[in-house]
């Protein structure tokens, strides 16, 4: 894949000002012999941009019902359903009980759920909170995890064993069971946000220029506003500081008996600024593999949350798993999609961490909770 | 021996302040949340002289630090107090809990143990071989699924299409199951093999039968992960100097192998396995969700979900603790297997 290649380096060199040449080397020669890692790449670039440009991608409006299309299977796949109905033969009343196959139709390719909602549309839009919930938990775990790591292996000492034991305390409590304490406990606040592709109005001139498949017509009218679960953003990023204290500090650790650490010290750099000048950038290839694998871990945690109710959004694939246990005997299709879809998400993003683990080799193998 | 004792006394002792610190961060925790205890005892029609009782009975009114002090002085005598939703002892519920859980955890992790070691071990010994491409396949699904939509999935295909398992519960116990095998064939009736079969068979049947979709929910995460890890370790292993002598002085490949390398590859694994047993734990709570398993997490969530305050606490300060003690077992087998760490 030539293309992806070029794009790549182009991605690459803009981030030249945080990665070595000698990095970037490496990133692009792994990346030219594993077909894994450009499998990776090519998964995130599409669930990113579904996430980003949901209101033009997604066929129907994620959450407008339609009892009369209720539980239609996805392509390729068909559902029988006891069907009673009542006739008036000859002035009596007859009551026929027959079974009738309710088949898949092109409107709706990945079926629809209990309410009639297209599948598909919800897939695409719970890619919007999972991702979002990804990124801005990473940051804010990086944001807490980081400098306490930095501090903690630079001074060593009592310094150390203080926040190290604080941080024993914090990985004491599963991830899960902490986030589930923490949303059941703090409330499950949330922010609608306005979207801006229907704020503008540029969704609607799109989506009347494009039609469906079978003749129909794409229906305008998509949700104005996105729902940002906020207490599980901060929960999430609370929960999983400690793995980046862990890294960062490792690394202060090594870095801080360098010799430009000495150098810098004996010409009178304060503290604060040696951390900040040296042992932070000279820390930060491991942090960002860490911040990558992360990302992974985040959308798993927010679906588990999702699933058992903690969440605060509706519009969310683990939030699509726990409805679609109720129609478990009826409709597998309501709990399969949303779930292929975290796979597929997972998966990338694993792929590309695993890139990047070989070509920076950064040495923090099996640091990151899972779910 | 004397330094494995030393490193071990210190480890022990590094652990009890932790867990010291588990009951701290509980206790603020109450402290921090929006809402009183007395909000959710009091009936709603309540009056004030009534609510001031309540919190008076809870030691609501005492200085903070009193209030810790009798927390932790309580908990040291294993007074865990009283759920606030029935008002019955929490120890007793906590612990009631425990078994089922247990149960779930160890079966999960010595599943994935037997299939992942040897896995990753092929794995990395037949590197581009078909078993190869399929281990790595596997792992790879494994850490990305997610465990209780598995969990779903496999009661929707096994459950309900096919029939071959429940679709939920745990209806009897390993202990009672076990236990019916000694009534049957106990020191009354000679340890001879059982007359009558029927209840042990039955009830043991129905443990296992009961305990397999959870488990594969519950330990395909860390069997891949093990797998992972295994090859990637196992591959480096194999690549060191000290295998390449062994093999020149005429080893056999096996004890090359087994002895030399697989040895040196568990070290990582045992660290990242005692670093993950908080993901185990939290999978098992999510696992019980799905399949109705009564163990501590459905307790755990019921709690949350009620702010039975006396209830979570006991349940984390349970959970905090087994994460030390399981923890602390894995350094000392750590330190076994790698004794470098001790100093």
């Amino acid at each position: 894949m030539p293309l992806l290649d070029d794009l790549l380096g182009v991605l690459l060199r803009g981030l030249s000002g945080v990665l070595s040449p000698r990095t970037i080397r490496n990133l692009r020669s792994e990346l030219r012999s594993s077909v894994l890692a450009k499998i990776g790449i090519v998964l995130i670039v599409v669930v990113l941009l579904m996430a980003t440009f949901a209101p033009l991608v997604a066929p129907w409006n994620p959450t407008s019902q339609n009892t009369s299309e209720a539980r239609e299977p996805p392509l390729g796949f068909s559902r029988v359903e006891n069907q009673t109905t009542q006739q008036t033969v000859d002035g009596e009343v007859q009551i026929i009980n027959e079974q009738v196959q309710v088949n898949a139709t092109a409107a709706h390719p990945l079926g629809t759920d209990g309410l009639g909602r297209d599948m598909l549309s919800r897939v695409i839009y719970g890619a919007r909170t999972s991702l979002l919930v990804g990124l801005l938990g990473t940051m804010l775990a990086m944001v807490i995890g980081v400098p306490v790591g930095l501090v903690s292996g630079y001074y060593k000492g009592r310094v150390d064993d203080t926040l190290m034991r604080i941080a024993d305390v914090s990985l004491a409590f599963p991830s899960l069971v902490l986030a589930i304490a923490l949303v059941g406990l703090f409330g499950q606040a949330s922010v609608p946000v306005p979207d801006p592709f229907v704020t503008f109005g540029v969704a609607e001139v799109i989506r009347g220029a494009m039609s469906l498949p079978g003749g129909l017509t794409y229906p305008t009218g998509m949700p104005e506003t996105f729902t940002l679960p906020g207490t599980v953003i901060v929960v999430v990023g609370v929960v999983n500081w400690v793995w980046f204290a862990r890294v960062a500090r490792g690394e202060a650790l090594g870095v801080r008996e360098e010799e430009y650490v000495k150098a810098a010290k004996s010409i009178g750099g304060s503290d604060g600024f040696i951390i900040r000048r040296h042992v932070l950038p000279n820390s930060l290839t491991p942090i960002l593999v860490l911040g990558t694998i992360q990302v992974a871990a985040i959308v798993l945690l927010e679906s588990a949350l999702s699933f058992l109710g903690f969440s605060g959004t509706t519009l969310s694939w683990g939030f699509d798993i726990a409805q679609g246990r109720q129609y478990q005997t009826t409709a597998w299709w309501i709990a399969a999609m949303p779930g292929l879809a975290i796979v597929f998400t997972v998966i990338g993003i694993n792929l590309v961490g695993d890139w990047l683990r070989d070509a920076l080799d950064p040495g923090i193998e099996g640091e990151g909770g899972g779910v | 021996m004397a330094s494995f004792g030393r490193f071990l006394a210190k480890r022990v002792l590094q652990g009890l302040v932790v867990i010291f610190g588990v009951i701290t961060v509980l206790f603020l925790l109450r402290y921090i949340t929006p809402g009183s205890p007395v909000d959710f005892i009091a009936p709603l029609d309540a009056s004030q002289a009534t609510r001031e009782r309540i919190a008076d009975s809870l030691g609501l009114n005492e200085p903070l630090y009193v209030q810790y002090a009798d927390y932790v002085v309580s908990l040291l005598q294993g007074d865990m107090g009283y759920s606030y939703r029935s008002g019955t002892a929490v120890r007793p519920r906590v612990f009631a809990k425990l078994p089922a859980t247990l149960e779930l955890a160890v079966v999960a992790t010595f599943v994935a143990i037997a299939i992942s070691i040897p896995l990753g071990v092929v794995s990395a010994t037949r590197r581009h071989t078909v078993p190869d491409y399929v281990a790595t396949l596997f792992s790879l699904l494994g850490i990305s699924t997610p465990n209780f939509w598995l969990g779903v999935m496999l009661v929707v295909v096994l459950a309900v299409q096919f029939g071959f398992f429940p679709t939920s519960s745990r209806p009897v116990g390993l202990l009672d199951a076990l236990g019916n095998l000694v009534v049957i064939a106990g020191p009354e009736r000679g340890w001879a093999l059982p007359l009558r079969v029927d209840p042990f068979l039955s009830d043991m049947q129905n443990w296992l039968l009961h305990i397999v979709l959870p488990a594969i929910t519950l330990g395909t995460y860390f069997t891949a992960l093990i797998t992972r890890l295994t090859r990637s370790g196992m591959l480096d292993q194999l690549g060191r100097g000290y295998v390449r002598a062994a093999r020149a002085k005429g080893l056999p490949e096996t004890l090359v192998r087994y002895r030399h390398a697989l040895r040196n590859t568990l070290i990582p694994v045992i660290t990242v396995v005692g670093l993950q047993l908080g993901t185990l734990i939290g999978g098992a709570v999510i696992t019980e969700a799905v399949f109705d398993w009564p163990g501590l997490g459905s307790l755990v969530i019921d709690a949350i979900n009620n702010r039975d305050w006396p209830l979570i606490q006991g349940c984390l300060v349970v959970i905090g603790a087994g994460f030390v003690i399981v923890n602390i077992v894995v350094d000392a087998l750590y330190a076994k297997l790698n004794p470098q760490v001790m100093d």
